[in-house]
């Protein structure tokens, strides 16, 4: 991997062609983005002529096609967008901290807490005393619980091992897991169905404050994670090294930890568990910019969301009116594309 | 290391408690039904989307079947329904169909994705959910509930009165003849069957059988326990697996009685899992035969 650390005058670095690249790039994905919102809101179960949308927006309101543009898909998008994004630069974080391309948001056991915490939100009844907002409170205090018993345990005596964060997180991945099985196992089909929905993971969230909350947290954690990119270059030559070049490692470390671990949890609690975008998109974002995470970040942000976005769109119009577990879809398109990718460039991580 | 250990043997034991608690708190809390929320009707509804398809045939039974705009795939009775727009499946719709249909009255079951129901309601369309009956009362209930939804209490209560009278002359007939024991199998791999609360187990008791797992809890079974209880007879409901390839399976264990006496038979799923009232009687009438058949 390249690490980027400018040496000269500042005046010199400003005109190296490497960012002109760079703000290419970038342009390049919101062109993209911008293009897959389009198409997004074009296409569904029911016809909508997009030349109509303009109409509709104006004089519109109170129709169903209306209702269907702007109360159905555009929502979706706004979430995809939150949620693909802030799962793509979680996933280069914790790949760039753990210097591991396996790594994913999901590795250290959030998602499993998550669920677990849905799950038995689910068979208690929770809704009934917190209303709909239970299933995300739920989830997002699984995950958190989780963030906090993977850390607590692992960040004993002087700082975090990573090696014993990550084994820790898979052990407690694998138990959350048995214990859904648990919960599964013991639970009345009514209620199976709702844990296997949201397990499932979807994009469709009647509630319009939870896709605002999940969208400010998303880009206010995009934000602080910029503030450590020059950290993670230096912090992927090796711990040792990086503190020779005097980053203060384990304060970057537990920061980074923080931000990645709560932001997964807050998608994932809105969400639920759509696989591979925090594992796929930030590897084929290094193919495409490089391995640097003042680029790498902000180009995996805007095509995670791009990606989860089309994803979701193919998984709603696929077998209309039925549609698929979007985490089918970001599976299978992200799972061909890195195959390709890979086959095609010489990615050494 | 030894301190890690604590921690994690602590956390075992936090999280299984906190497991059979929740599962201890999960009977009391049954959802409470939607449909006493709102029953005052000022006019009919004119465009009804049916996401259960038992209530599609209901609809039907009550004379409004033209009502009807929209239905779930699995909607294939009457013949009619077929003809339908199709808007997804029981547990997975498509929003933007329904909205499309400009439904008053859109009826969902349990099982349909809460999300998509909050999501229907917060666009201000009605949203009923109709609770699966657990016995033939719930059915009849249920089934008085959507006549008044529809406007069309008489005719329900002509229907209802018919199909009382048949069961009572079922009932009658099959009086004082020794009542069959009987294992009802509607999954395979793990060995599923129909407890206490479920509607097969009051089919079998208006049958004249004795449902051997009634005492269940949970669905799963053991093959074991069903040897040893030696029903009389064992129902292959074929739900999603081949009714012939378990029938095989049985027939290795010939200590039962019922495979001794060659008495395992399937059965259709959607007559025992989504019935109207006149369905329910005709299974009833059909298992009675076949669970008396010896005399």
């Amino acid at each position: 991997m390249k690490i980027l650390s400018h040496t000269g005058n500042p005046q010199s670095a400003i005109r190296n062609p490497k960012y002109y690249a760079w703000i290419g790039w970038i342009f390049a994905l919101i062109a993209l983005l911008l293009g897959v919102v389009v198409l997004s809101l074009a296409v569904g179960a029911v016809d909508i002529p997009l030349r109509k949308a303009f109409f509709l927006l104006t004089k519109g309101q109170g129709t169903p096609e209306y209702a269907i543009l702007f109360e159905v898909r555009l929502p979706r998008i706004l979430l995809g967008f939150a949620v693909g994004g802030g799962l793509a630069i979680s996933g280069v974080i914790l790949q760039g901290m753990f210097r591991n391309p396996l790594v994913e948001p999901y590795t250290l056991g959030i998602s499993g807490g998550a669920a677990l915490g849905v799950c038995l939100n689910i068979v208690v009844g929770g809704a009934d005393v917190l209303g709909p907002l239970a299933t995300p409170v739920c989830g997002f205090v699984g995950a958190a619980g989780v963030i906090f018993l993977v850390y607590a345990i692992s960040a004993r005596r002087g700082g975090i091992r990573l090696s014993r964060l990550l084994l820790i997180g898979v052990m407690v991945s694998f138990m959350a897991s048995s214990l859904i099985m648990l919960v599964m196992a013991v639970t009345k089909t009514e209620d199976l169905h709702g844990i296997i929905f949201w397990i499932m993971g979807s994009l469709e969230e009647p509630n319009p404050f939870l896709i605002k909350a999940v969208l400010i947290i998303s880009l206010i954690g995009m934000l602080l994670s910029f503030i450590y990119a020059v950290d993670l270059n230096t912090l992927s030559l090796g711990e040792e090294e990086a503190s020779y070049l005097g980053v203060e490692v384990e304060r970057v470390k537990r920061a980074i930890f923080i931000i990645a671990s709560l932001l997964t949890g807050c998608c994932v609690a809105v969400s639920g568990v759509i696989g591979f975008v925090g594992l796929v998109v930030p590897h084929l974002m290094r193919l495409l910019v490089g391995g640097d995470h003042r680029v790498l970040l902000v180009a995996s942000y805007i095509s995670g969301a791009a990606f989860l976005i089309l994803c979701d769109t193919v998984a709603r119009v696929v077998i209309a009116p039925m549609e698929l577990p979007v985490g089918v879809i970001t599976g299978l398109v992200g799972g061909g594309l890195f195959i390709f990718a890979l086959s095609r460039k010489s990615y050494t991580f | 290391m030894g301190g890690s250990k604590d921690t994690l043997r602590v956390l075992f034991t936090v999280a299984f408690f906190f497991v059979s608690f929740s599962h201890a708190l999960s009977f009391p809390l049954k959802a409470k039904g939607d449909l006493e929320r709102s029953l005052e009707i000022v006019h009919p509804p004119q465009r009804i989307v049916s996401l259960v398809p038992a209530v599609t045939e209901e609809l039907y039974l009550l004379g409004v079947g033209d009502k009807i705009v929209g239905v779930t795939i699995y909607c294939q009775r009457p013949p009619e329904a077929r003809a339908k727009e199709k808007v997804g499946t029981v547990i997975d719709v498509n929003i933007e169909k329904i909205i499309e249909l400009r439904p008053d009255l859109v009826i969902a079951s349990p099982l349909t994705d809460h999300k998509q129901i909050r999501k229907l309601r917060r666009l201000e369309l009605r949203v009923e959910i109709f609770d699966a009956p657990t016995d033939f009362q719930g059915l009849c209930e249920g089934f008085l509930t959507l006549s008044q939804f529809v406007g069309k209490e008489q005719e329900a209560e002509e229907v209802l009165e018919r199909t009382k009278r048949k069961l009572k002359a079922i009932k009658k007939e099959i009086e004082g003849i020794a009542k069959s024991l009987v294992f009802v199998q509607i999954g395979a791999n793990p060995l599923f069957t129909a407890d206490r609360a479920s509607f097969i187990n009051d089919l079998i008791k208006c049958a004249g059988g004795i449902n051997i797992a009634s005492d269940a809890k949970i669905g799963i079974y053991s093959r074991e326990e069903v040897i040893k209880r030696n029903p009389d007879t064992i129902l292959i409901v074929t739900m999603g697996i081949v009714g012939e390839r378990e029938k095989e399976v049985w027939l290795k264990y010939e200590s039962i009685s019922a495979v001794k006496n060659g008495r395992i038979f399937t059965v259709d799923s959607y007559r025992v899992c989504s019935p109207t009232p006149i369905s329910f009687v005709e299974t009833v009438k059909e298992l009675a035969r076949l669970f008396h058949d010896r005399h």
